[in-house]
């Protein structure tokens, strides 16, 4: 888990004054635990690897086709993906994230990588199954349920041939991202996986830079889109790998950056410490640009709700929320939160606080 | 707990929280050097130093404002950073 911070954009806030002492947010034997249990992995370095310009679907708004990273020359030689990977396990990376275009149709750099850096994840479609070799956690992206798949993704029967390639599958969890169009969804969506013995998290659309599609969020499908990942985590808390502060944290009318200040290289200039220092974001051909690093370049920052993106901004922020229960307790869960979604073995417990509480020096909403 | 504020001490007692708190080994608080570079040489990251800074914020009363972090790279410049923060008073700790 990258030290993530920011300074170059950090936000100006008015954050309360302390009144809990660290050593009392901790006194709970139930808290201390999960504070011992999740501090074990502050050791976590990612970087994020684009595998191949391939991909057997083309998605509305994928982030993958922007930019110039879709047009560069692909690295098919293993020994320079095995190269590059004891490189980056010699510069202290700890975690890789393997994503675009579509992972699963380059197996052999997969195990290549795996065999080099054993921690990590790999975020597909899931049409075509992954290896149990290559134990990384594997994400498997959900837009909708299988009508709504066919109109963005110009994909059938998507989800049954998700569940058939990973159902009983510990490796995987199934990404649902709303958009305004698919909040009524995710109930039969979580439904059908819980039938399955699968687990899902949420994601929300964030606009990559200068879309002009309707599958941005307006005020109305943040707030109807919050109240519908609560109600799933109640109604199905074996499947759903969440937390109410979660949804507060990626429905905010405010985006990740401007509630918590991101911290991915292409909004920090900072050297020093953290993502700004270890973070890089590799195109196929190996090459990597700091101006463009963050774990989904291209994406508009103002409209950042990504869960990868929380998942880095969020933790970052130990100290800020470390000011009372509730809120030390959210951002315990959402760490718990972000550990078992993305790390493999790691079970999530239950949450420590059941209400929504605001971010730090933020409203509710 | 309220410990002494002057720089050696403070510096005698950082060392002291990063050992404990880090699970740092090797090392003692008398032998800890205050100006190796935490991050380089320790290989300590903002995660583990937002984790010292809550200790630090208890014992002291003195916040250490995550912008910071990145100039704190020894605890010889930790030190003195409390240090002017408790000198400067209640409001800006």
């Amino acid at each position: 888990m990258d030290g993530k911070h920011s300074s170059s954009m950090a936000v100006e806030q008015d954050i309360p004054p302390v009144q809990w002492k660290f050593a009392d947010l901790t006194a709970d034997p139930r808290v201390r635990r999960r504070w011992e249990r999740v501090r074990r992995y502050f050791f976590l370095r990612e970087s994020t690897y684009d595998m191949t310009c391939r991909c057997n679907i083309r998605c509305e708004g994928c982030y993958y086709f922007e930019g110039d990273k879709q047009h560069v020359t692909e690295s098919c030689d293993p020994r320079a993906w095995r190269a590059l990977m004891q490189a980056e396990k010699a510069r202290g990376i700890t975690f890789v994230v393997l994503a675009g275009a579509e992972p699963s149709l380059v197996p052999e750099l997969l195990s290549v990588c795996h065999a080099e850096l054993p921690l990590g994840a790999i975020a597909t479609n899931g049409l075509k199954r992954i290896s149990e070799d290559i134990g990384y956690r594997i994400h498997i992206s959900v837009w909708g349920n299988d009508d709504t798949s066919l109109h963005i993704r110009k994909a059938k029967d998507m989800l049954r041939r998700q569940i058939d390639n990973y159902h009983n599958d510990p490796r995987a969890v199934f990404v649902y991202t709303f958009t305004p169009h698919n909040v009524a969804q995710a109930e039969q969506v979580t439904r059908i996986l819980t039938q399955e013995g699968c687990k899902i998290t949420f994601n929300m659309f964030s606009a990559p830079v200068g879309y002009a599609g309707d599958l941005c969020h307006t005020p109305l499908s943040l707030r109807q889109t919050r109240q519908t990942m609560l109600d799933l985590l109640n109604r199905y808390p074996q499947t759903v790998l969440y937390s109410p502060y979660n949804a507060v944290a990626h429905t905010h009318r405010m985006g990740l950056h401007a509630l918590f200040g991101c911290s991915y290289p292409r909004c920090n200039t900072s050297t020093d410490i953290g993502l700004g220092r270890s973070f890089r974001q590799y195109r196929t051909d190996l090459s990597w640009n700091r101006d463009a690093a963050c774990c989904v370049p291209d994406t508009d920052c103002a409209d950042c709700r990504h869960y990868a993106a929380g998942s880095a901004v969020v933790t970052a922020r130990l100290f800020r929320h470390a000011v009372d229960p509730d809120t030390f307790n959210s951002w315990l869960d959402y760490v718990d939160t972000y550990l078992s979604v993305w790390v493999s073995g790691y079970t999530k417990g239950d949450n420590l606080c059941d209400k929504p509480v605001p971010p730090p020096g933020f409203d509710l909403y | 707990m309220r410990v002494g504020t002057d720089l050696d001490t403070i510096v005698l007692h950082i060392a002291q929280v990063m050992i404990s708190e880090l699970k740092l080994e090797d090392v003692t608080a008398d032998t800890f050097d205050p100006d190796i570079d935490l991050v380089d040489e320790v290989g300590i990251d903002s995660m583990d130093l937002a984790t010292v800074a809550l200790v630090l914020r208890d014992e002291y009363g003195v916040r250490i404002d995550e912008d910071d972090y990145p100039k704190l790279t020894t605890i010889r410049l930790i030190s003195e950073y409390i240090q002017r923060k408790l000198a400067q008073g209640p409001e800006s700790a």
